[in-house]
């Protein structure tokens, strides 16, 4: 148990100064910001948002290729790589006799996940990215646990995002 | 028997020997003129050569040229695989020369080599990686595009070859040349267009065909079975003793808390040499969890099943076989460890006073045949063992008198060590039948059998622990014993054979749940345990402020 000492000392009878100087610094604040809304350091935050820079580490992407099949080859290098081991994938093969492996299954954990971008850093393909959302909201119960559908083709996206990495580009200069 | 310096250390190496194996130990002795003893460990030249070709087992092809040695007094490098040592030969290959050679032997292999990596399951233990990191890390000097050749080439039931991965070090061909003896495998067109391949379309369907995957340097044979399902980083391996047949290969078994995903073979110059059986490699399944009896389950005369405990329900069956007096009969097949039978066979003995103990075997028709590789008739890991401990309780008996004995009445209760590989045991359905006829059936088994839900009597179904999850020895079809410890657990609360018939004879048993604890013996020295540790110096006290 911790006993919490009352203190005693001659210097604690004269509080009330400083509660009077730390009021006066409050009141500037007020009719500063009343006087010139403009600068406010405050957001009034659902109606007003805080836009951030576009390389910001926000929600994953995981991008797709020219037809809008997903880009990623499930080569597990980012759930490898990921220091909170929130990504679990399955892999298969593909019928299309182009495509070797494709992941049937991506999921990322976004309440496990700390947002570091190792994955966007260890994709070979740039299947995965970090993107710019930040808000992640969801009543009790709701999943967090992200598959396909939202990482690749959620609303926002409009339809997903290209990947920068083609195989067909990289067969034509003969890699 | 020849002496030789490698790396400045003097070496006796026996007579044809090359340097690549008196590098590897397969032919070299201590600097000692005497030749080692058998279990000995060996004690080689240090520094192993880089190669992809070479390969213990097989003939020597000298394609890779990646293996080159300094033999000084010779102006040229050599390549290790195809030169026999003589007498006073001075090898290096720790020399500039030597390491500069490696490569760019590799760079050539490089050169069409796709950018697979990803996707390919061979990453991790791939050769063209490990030896990249050890002697390449340069930039490409080749401007050229790519040769495209077939990817994704179904060439059998087991195994999938990429041609464009293919290094060309022939291993598979001369494999299923010289080993399997099959000679499905062939190098066809010439230069850089040169690709494995089988003739006509022919399949490569031998019952070694996986062998060939094992020895790939590369990815270009992949397994079927194994395709895509994990990264092998992410496996744990454990060596053991196959379980598929009475010729005891030693493997090694791959897992994750997932479950088990392959087996591969272990060198063992007595037993299988450098290969294994492709039925072997599929013996890790029914280990597997969701294969498994998890829960003890009884059922009275017909009516509903009850659930319980694996120990509490062989507690429970002891009641039965007490009150069944010597009307109690053992019915053992030859999958268990020989402790295993040591321990329930004594307890029968002593405990019950009964020497109704049966084998029962699954393969009569077959159990001398041979394919004169690997691959025995008898499908059980230690028919031999089994029949080595029955000889010594004093045990003779016959599987007609076990069916006379329940037709008659003379046997009321039957413990049956069930099998652990139901697919070599054609006649369960069979047995099943005949042994439902005694009044209480006590069933060991480890995997699931539907044919058991249907029996009418009573009868007890008791999981057990599968090879993998315990320590034993198997004697294989020469008398060979061959130890093998725990790989891991898949099911905890299962029994051992020794657990099970301890609690049937009615002994209490104090099992302890079997968890992956870090065991002291295994501990390595570095590893800091918590009680050990320096202690925080900085401590938070709440009280102060």
């Amino acid at each position: 148990m911790s006993v919490v000492q009352k203190n005693t000392s001659e210097t604690t009878k004269w509080f009330l100064p400083g509660i009077l100087v730390g009021l006066g610094i409050t009141f500037k604040h007020l009719a500063k910001n009343l006087l010139n809304q403009k600068k406010m350091m405050t957001l009034n935050y659902p109606e007003q948002k805080y836009e951030y820079s576009p390389r910001f580490k926000g929600n994953h992407i995981l991008t797709v290729k020219k037809d809008g099949s997903l880009r990623c080859t499930a080569c597990m290098l980012c759930a490898t790589n990921c220091p909170a081991e929130c990504i679990t994938i399955v892999a298969s093969e593909h019928e299309d006799p182009s495509v070797e492996k494709y992941p049937i299954k991506y999921e990322i954990d976004m309440l496990r996940c700390v947002f570091c971008g190792f994955c966007e850093e260890a994709c070979p393909v740039d299947a995965v990215r970090m993107g710019p959302e930040w808000q992640t909201p969801g009543v009790n119960g709701a999943n967090f646990n992200y598959g396909i559908e939202q990482l690749a083709y959620r609303p926002q996206l409009k339809g997903g995002m290209m990947s920068l990495v083609d195989d067909e580009e990289r067969h034509k200069y003969g890699i | 028997m020849p002496k030789c310096t490698i790396n400045g250390k003097e070496v006796v190496v026996k007579d044809g020997a090359t340097i690549i194996e008196a590098m590897h130990g397969g032919g070299a002795y201590e600097t000692s003129d005497e030749p080692q003893k058998p279990g000995e460990k060996k004690q080689w030249a240090e520094g192993k050569v880089a190669h992809y070709c070479w390969h213990p087992g097989l003939s020597v092809a000298g394609v890779c040229r990646l293996c080159f040695v300094e033999i000084e007094g010779n102006p040229r490098l050599q390549i290790a695989c195809n030169t026999v040592v003589t007498e006073g030969m001075k090898i290096n290959n720790t020399s500039q020369k030597v390491k500069d050679s490696a490569k760019w032997g590799l760079d050539f292999h490089l050169i069409n080599h796709p950018l697979d990596c990803p996707i390919c399951d061979q990453a991790g233990e791939c050769g063209l990686q490990e030896q990249y990191m050890e002697f390449g890390k340069y930039n490409p000097e080749m401007a050229e595009k790519k040769v495209k050749k077939h990817k994704v080439v179904d060439l059998g039931p087991t195994v999938v070859l990429d041609s464009e991965r293919c290094i060309l070090c022939s291993r598979c061909v001369r494999f299923t040349e010289e080993v399997s003896k099959t000679n499905e495998l062939g190098i066809f067109n010439r230069g850089d267009r040169s690709e494995i391949g089988t003739f006509d379309d022919k399949k490569l369907d031998n019952k070694y065909s996986l062998n060939t995957v094992d020895i790939c340097p590369v990815g270009a044979l992949t397994s079927k079975d194994f395709r895509f399902r994990q990264r092998v980083w992410y496996l744990k391996d454990a060596e053991t003793v196959c379980n598929g047949c009475s010729a005891g290969c030693n493997v090694r078994a791959y897992f994750n808390k997932e479950g088990f995903f392959r087996v591969k073979p272990v060198y063992n110059e007595e037993v299988n040499g450098y290969w294994m059986c492709d039925e072997g490699r599929d013996l890790y399944k029914f280990v597997n969890r969701e294969n498994r009896y998890l829960k003890a389950r009884r059922r009275i005369s017909g009516g509903a099943w009850d659930e319980m405990l694996p120990g509490a329900g062989a507690k429970d069956a002891a009641g039965v076989l007490k009150s069944s007096g010597d009307a109690v009969a053992l019915v053992l097949t030859g999958q268990y460890t020989v402790e295993e039978y040591e321990s329930i066979v004594g307890n029968f003995v002593n405990e019950f006073k009964s020497k109704k103990i049966y084998h029962w075997n699954n393969n009569p028709k077959t159990e001398n045949d041979f394919d004169g590789l690997l691959i025995r008739g008898d499908k059980n890991p230690n028919t031999k063992g089994l029949f080595k401990v029955l000889e010594k309780h004093g045990v003779k008996t016959s599987w007609s008198e076990l069916e006379a004995g329940l037709g008659n009445g003379s046997i009321k209760s039957v413990v049956v060590a069930g099998p652990e590989n139901l697919q070599f045991f054609p006649d369960m359905a069979d047995k099943v039948k005949t042994l439902s006829k005694a009044q209480n059936v006590i069933w060991l088994q480890s995997p699931r059998f539907a044919g058991l839900d249907e029996l009418k009597n009573n009868v007890w179904i008791i999981p057990m622990k599968s090879y993998v999850e315990k320590d034993g020895t198997f004697i294989n079809h020469a008398g060979l014993e061959q130890k093998f410890k725990r790989v891991t657990t898949v099911v905890s609360e299962a029994l051992t054979l020794t657990e099970a018939g301890d609690l049937l004879a009615g002994h209490h048993l104090l099992i302890k749940p079997a968890l992956n604890t870090l065991v002291e013996a295994e501990r390595p020295e570095d590893r800091v345990m918590l009680e050990n540790r320096k202690k925080n110096e900085f401590v938070f006290r709440r009280g102060e402020l």
